[in-house]
């Protein structure tokens, strides 16, 4: 890939790669989603062609645009699985249960190639599941039509269609008109079929991308092509062929669409998240913006007539308005649904059945529901984790569950439900249960403290999730790796989450994972009192107001301000959490709270507005009236996170300025 | 409650030096120690706890040996650490003035804290060590996090 690196003003090489692992995602998940559509079908009369078609299409533009990155490992890998798939399409064969593990095999594979090639790393070997499917095919093909391997690809061209030699080099000029390599590979695969296709630099530094094309193209269609940056040239031979070699159709038929995921009108636009997060702060600016319109306003609002200023205030209450619904609008656009993991899942209880030798059933439930793309990333691997801990730990083998009385095949549920801003994710099997014996001598061994007694389901997850806690002796390939479920523990408490265990002897487990649903980030504006930082959650403030501190009256022990024609108590930061005080003569104050459970709390001054990532405080030493939870602004210093309405709600029922530490803020 | 002592005959601690004192912790309840850096004070919490730092990802309360033990509290110094404990599900940083050193020590080598030993830290010990000329204070962890305890300097108790 020597190109990779060349300075490329309009079109960079790494951008089109990040298209192609895009687009290879897609592929493979269809083609994953369409593998276990077959296994089901297995075994119960003709296989379903569209299911085939779909399958070999996806293969075939995995093999196509491999072949336009030249990463030669993916692009045989998948010509073999789309050879496989032509056999079974033309109905040479009927798919077996060896056919489809080694599709599976090969998919898998092929995954793993382009996750290599994407991470920088050595590609894993091919060959072994490339010649076990050739082998298939030799035995699956009709006596005399074995499938000629790839080096012989350009000799398999139909009958009177002719071989070209393509060029492509793309333009600022052509992508304005929405001409991209893509759109040629497309017309291409349209017309007939790429046989390979490979990006070169030219002379002046530009890319270019080379296609040899077998198919029939007239002088029309080469005109129309070459105003579009092609050249076209007839390529040596006409792409004769062998006699007696092709038996099988075209693979994709001119007049056959091509790829439905490339040329169905597509509703779902692929956005970067570091775009959405930019397009975030910009509506935290906005509100900064707002803030300060709102104290130049208070400084002219005696210069206007009342007529002015109630219409600017009126157009003043429609920014509110339209801040928060692009806000909210925003972090909608960021809710993502739970199926995005969920549907990986069946494939990876489908190895690993195969690898322990088990027999289960995966049923998803509440895929559609939604939680913060921040979170769907750090979900996958705990789910992941427990989906492989019920298949290799809970499910028992099909022997001992008949031995059982139960049904051979094992069934694990993964749920998801959302509550308000709680998602609950359950991973529930119908498997052998937790073995509380086995646990605790298991983490007495491990030199693990054990409460005396029979352990409860808190008791018996805290020692399954502890770090090192392994039941299995050896650290088996599914789940072990030597870490055990306390990997999982961390991510959820890292999110803030909880997590629980059901575990009956004999019936089964169930892990639950209850986390936010957009909780775990906020918008806060960031404070100084004192010598302190706080971050205050955006939501609960309504309105931050600038006093100047000879303003604020004395009336008892409270401090008040004349506001909105009212009087809205004050409590300073500083004397609340006796943070020390330096002497201004203006304070911030987050206005919080509605009717008579408004308070307004002063800081010394707002020094900024951002995201930030909610972290509980759980323990009883630190866990105080007030304080939601704590945050890193990036240096690594802990930052506490105030929570308004508990403070509020206190300095309503106690209206002695005094606060006693072990109040349960949450 | 230390199971390392009572199950086999030699049990593995850490020692820490608290205001001139040996303490020791059974190892298996110490996850790791860190050099202390930057404490985030945390308002109204209890006199003998510092504050919260991060430990890997975690938000983590410290514990003030010295202040627990009703000991002044001294500046940090490069040989100030942070032991990370874990008593069943809590997670607990102690500050202590300095930890380097794993011993082993021996079942029978425990006593039972002796009544004239009980001083400030006194309530907090679960047993005594003579290793050499060395004696060794070990810790009852549970006391020493428990909320409810009264504080050192609570002439109750």
């Amino acid at each position: 890939m020597s190109q990779e690196g060349a300075p490329l003003d309009e079109i960079s090489f790494s951008d089109f790669l990040d298209d192609y692992y895009a687009e290879c995602d897609e592929h493979l998940m269809g083609a994953r989603r369409l593998l276990l559509a077959l296994e089901t079908s297995i075994g119960r009369g003709p296989v379903n062609r569209s299911v085939l078609d779909e399958l070999f299409r996806h293969f075939h533009s995995l093999k196509g645009i491999s072949g336009m990155v030249e990463l030669r490992a993916a692009e045989q890998l998948a010509h073999h699985l789309e050879d496989y798939l032509r056999v079974l399409r033309a109905g040479e064969a009927e798919p077996t249960r060896d056919g489809l593990d080694a599709l599976f095999a090969g998919t898998q594979t092929l995954e793993q190639v382009i996750a290599a090639r994407r991470a920088q790393m050595p590609l894993p070997p091919i060959d072994a599941i490339g010649s076990r499917i050739a082998q298939l095919i030799a035995m699956d093909a009709a006596p005399g039509v074995a499938q000629p391997p790839l080096a012989d690809a350009a000799s398999r061209a139909p009958l009177g269609a002719r071989r070209w030699h393509i060029s492509f080099s793309p333009s600022q000029e052509l992508m304005a008109r929405g001409i991209r390599v893509d759109t040629i590979r497309q017309r291409l695969a349209g017309a007939g079929e790429i046989l390979s296709a490979a990006p070169r630099v030219t002379a002046d530094g530009a890319i270019a991308f080379d296609f040899v094309f077998t198919g029939r193209v007239d002088a029309a269609t080469i005109a129309a092509w070459q105003g579009d940056g092609v050249q076209i040239e007839p390529a040596e031979g006409t792409g004769g062929i062998a006699p007696g070699a092709v038996s099988d159709p075209l693979p994709l038929d001119t007049d056959s669409p091509v790829s439905p995921a490339i040329l169905a009108p597509s509703h779902v636009v692929r956005v970067d998240l570091t775009r959405l997060d930019d397009l975030m702060r910009n509506v935290g600016d906005l509100v900064i913006s707002r803030a300060r319109l709102g104290e130049t306003l208070g400084r002219v609002e005696r210069r206007l007539a009342p007529a002015e200023w109630r219409s600017i205030q009126e157009n003043v209450l429609a920014l509110d308005l339209q801040v928060r619904t692009l806000r909210e609008g925003i972090m909608r656009v960021r809710l993502v649904p739970v199926g995005e993991i969920f549907r990986r899942m069946p494939f990876v209880v489908r190895d690993l059945a195969g690898e322990t030798g088990k027999r289960v059933r995966l049923e998803l439930k509440g895929q559609a529901t939604e939680v913060d793309k921040f979170l769907i990333e750090r979900m996958m691997d705990p789910v992941l984790h427990l989906v492989r801990n019920a298949v290799s730990h809970g499910i028992e083998t099909a022997d001992e569950r008949i031995a059982a009385g139960k049904r051979p095949e094992g069934t694990i549920v993964l749920s998801a439900v959302s509550a308000g801003d709680v998602v609950r994710i359950e991973i529930a099997d119908d498997g052998r249960g937790v073995d509380a014996t086995a646990v605790v001598a298991r983490a007495r061994a491990g030199g693990l403290p054990v409460p005396a007694g029979s352990p409860d389901a808190a008791t018996l997850l805290s020692l399954i999730c502890a770090p090192g806690f392994s039941t299995r002796e050896l650290s088996d390939r599914a789940s072990g790796r030597g870490v055990g479920l306390s990997v999982v523990k961390s991510a959820v408490d890292e999110l803030s989450g909880a997590m629980y265990l059901e575990s009956e002897p004999g019936v089964g487990t169930t892990f639950i994972l209850d986390l936010p649903v957009t909780l775990a980030i906020t918008d806060a504006l960031i404070a100084r009192a004192g010598g302190d930082t706080f971050a205050v959650p955006q939501g609960s403030v309504r309105e931050v107001i600038e006093v100047a501190t000879a303003a604020m009256l004395q009336v008892e022990r409270n401090e008040m301000i004349a506001y909105r024609g009212g009087a809205l108590p004050i409590v300073r930061l500083s004397q609340l959490f006796q943070t020390g005080e330096a002497a201004r003569d203006r304070l911030h104050v987050f206005v919080v709270g509605t009717g008579s459970g408004a308070l307004g709390i002063a800081v010394d001054r707002i020094i900024g507005q951002r995201e930030i990532v909610v972290r509980t405080i759980t323990d009883p030493l630190v866990r105080v009236a007030g304080i939601a939870g704590a945050t890193d602004l990036g240096d690594g210093h802990v930052v506490l996170i105030l929570d308004p309405a508990v403070l509020a709600r206190q300095m309503r029922d106690r209206p002695s300025r005094t606060y006693t530490a072990g109040g349960l803020g949450r | 409650m230390t199971g390392a002592t009572a199950t086999t005959g030699l049990g593995s601690y850490i020692l820490f030096s608290v205001s001139g004192t040996t303490y020791a912790l059974p190892t298996a309840e110490v996850r790791h120690m860190e050099m202390i850096e930057d404490i985030t004070r945390v308002p109204n919490a209890p006199s003998f706890v510092d504050g919260v730092v991060f430990s890997r990802g975690q938000v983590v309360p410290v514990v003030n040996l010295r202040a627990r033990f009703g000991f002044d509290r001294v500046p940090h110094d490069l040989r100030t650490r942070l032991i990370v404990v874990q008593a069943e599900s809590r997670v607990v940083g102690l500050l202590v003035d300095a930890a380097r050193e794993f011993v082993s020590i021996p079942a029978d080598a425990v006593q039972p804290p002796h009544e004239a030993l009980a001083g400030m830290s006194g309530r907090y010990v679960e047993g005594v060590a003579s290793i050499g000329d060395r004696l060794i204070l070990i810790l009852n962890l549970q006391r020493i996090l428990n909320f409810a305890d009264p504080l050192p300097a609570d002439p109750a108790a």
